[in-house]
């Protein structure tokens, strides 16, 4: 499935990958910001944005065309909307929605790709996240391979006896209750393994002299592009 | 309809980030008082369901499939606090892994999901507590997040014409009449399975069900003359002329406080505010008056 991939990325070795996920964080904030409030005309500013993502890609030592082309999973909504808007009688709008959307995507993507999950949750537990959300997350993607794996068996089984209304929610039904056993079994397995209520605490690494310089750099080139443009 | 980044104005996702924070803390304060160690197991696998459950096609319609969007369904099953944050929980795997919805949208797409999405589905079940509150409920969950998406769009200045309009919005009442439609079939499929299982309805009495249902409803059509209407708002946004928001958006004094859109969002969002916190006041008096 093609999200074994991000998590295959994010386990290389690049100076990108190096950096405390806190940094990288910061630093996309900060480039999202940038690139939503700039003004629909300054092109040359959305080229520039598109330059320093490409230099980060390459620091991280990624696969560019795999990267650009998973980024484009924003189209969907940005091409409907763009449309609208280019019929609105408006194009230069248009034509920044979607620049604006699959920078975004890309900038995002990249934090994901150059960090483990593990990590970024740990990096956003120590800035104040609820931990009870950081604990669902980690559960949601841990489990979700799994239960989609289940889920895309039962849909070929259901096409193979005819499809119908019933037999969906059927399957539905069954794979229901058969995720409410897993999560019981997994919390005897827990329970088991000496669980006592309490979730051991995520300890984040050392935000080291190069994170705090990577932020100031990225955060500065966006600002930089944003203001200058 | 998970928003990306760059759609939303400023002052909009600005707002939405602001307003989901604290709806969201009370929500999560409320889930761990409901639910007990198992919780977030149950919470994250059922999270991991409702990912999958996308996978398998319900046949509507000659061509045509739709799949459960599960923000009633988690609501009937876990109760409305707990799947509130297993809904943010996936829109914020959506948003990070699978560049579905983006990260400063992020407020916005868990407001309208996570968040009205889940109460909005919860309420007519609560109230009804049979087959015709969970058809009702799913599809008033799917209709009202769809709804506050659009009007987000529109304040944020994304045109609209009227024809789109209509076109969008007969396209959210047939999502949301499947997704009705599915979650009747679940929760029956599910209550075949296991006789001995009961959905849950533990917190929140009646009346204060009735009250979020009304107010729900009202914030909707609200939110929704008010983005269509912008005529109307911009006199609303002209009789306050805030001096505090040249303050906080230092950045448009440059670029002109005059651009329409922005009027229009200051107004819409002032009015938004309005309503939810007239709702939060009437929940507290109701559910001071129950105690």
């Amino acid at each position: 499935m093609h999200h074994v991939v991000v998590e295959s990325w994010s386990r290389r070795a690049s100076p990108l990958h190096a950096r405390d996920a806190r940094a990288k964080l910061g630093a996309l904030l900060v480039f999202l910001i940038a690139v939503s409030t700039t003004a629909p005309e300054s092109q040359t500013a959305f080229a520039l944005y598109s330059a320093l993502l490409l230099m980060a890609i390459l620091f991280a030592r990624l696969p560019i065309t795999a990267l650009l082309r998973r980024a484009l999973l924003v189209l969907p909504f940005s091409a409907t909307f763009g449309l609208i808007t280019w019929l609105g009688g408006n194009p230069m709008r248009a034509v920044s929605l979607g620049e604006k959307s699959f920078l975004s995507g890309l900038a995002a993507l990249l934090l994901v790709a150059t960090t483990p999950l593990a990590e970024l949750m740990r990096g956003l537990e120590s800035l104040r996240v609820p931990r009870s959300l950081l604990l669902v997350i980690e559960f949601v993607y841990r489990y979700l391979f799994v239960i989609s794996e289940q889920a895309q068996h039962m849909r070929l089984a259901a096409r193979s006896r005819g499809s119908s209304f019933r037999a969906s929610a059927g399957a539905l039904g069954v794979l229901f209750t058969r995720s409410w056993e897993r999560a019981d079994g997994i919390y005897y397995a827990m329970l088991a393994r000496g669980f006592n209520g309490r979730f051991p605490s995520f300890t984040a690494g050392r935000f080291v002299i190069a994170d705090a310089a990577f932020l100031i750099v990225a955060s500065g080139a966006a600002i930089a592009v944003r203001v200058v443009m | 309809m998970h928003i990306p980044d760059g759609f939303l104005s400023t002052p909009v996702w600005g707002a939405f980030d602001v307003l989901a924070i604290p709806s969201f803390g009370i929500l999560a304060r409320r889930a761990r008082r409901d639910t007990d160690d198992r919780g977030i197991p149950l919470m994250g696998v059922m999270g991991a369901f409702i990912f999958a459950a996308q996978m398998i096609n319900f046949p509507v319609g000659p061509g045509t499939s739709g799949h459960l969007v599960g923000g009633t369904l988690l609501a009937i099953t876990l109760g409305p606090a707990p799947a509130a944050i297993v809904m943010t929980a996936i829109l914020a795997i959506q948003a990070l892994v699978f560049q579905d919805g983006g990260i400063l949208a992020l407020g916005a797409n868990v407001f309208n999901m996570a968040i009205v999405g889940v109460l909005a589905g919860y309420a007519p079940y609560r109230l009804l507590k049979n087959s015709s509150g969970i058809f009702i409920g799913g599809t008033v969950s799917v209709l009202v997040s769809g709804c506050f998406a659009v009007a987000e769009l529109m304040i944020s200045g994304v045109p609209m014409p009227a024809k789109v309009l209509w076109l969008t919005l007969a396209f959210f009442v047939v999502n949301a009449v499947v997704e009705g439609a599915i979650t009747v079939g679940a929760v029956r499929a599910i209550g075949r399975l296991n006789p001995a299982w009961v959905p849950s309805a533990k917190p929140g009495g009646r009346l204060l069900a009735a009250v979020a249902s009304i107010a729900i409803v009202l914030a909707v059509a609200g939110f929704l003359i008010a983005s269509t209407h912008p005529d109307g708002i911009e006199i609303l946004a002209r009789a306050q002329t805030p001096k505090w928001l040249h303050a906080w958006f230092p950045d448009y004094q440059v670029h002109g406080i005059s651009s329409p859109w922005l009027r229009r969002s200051v107004a819409g969002l002032a009015g938004l505010i309005l309503i939810y916190a007239v709702c939060m006041a009437a929940g507290r008096w109701v559910r001071q008056r129950s105690a």
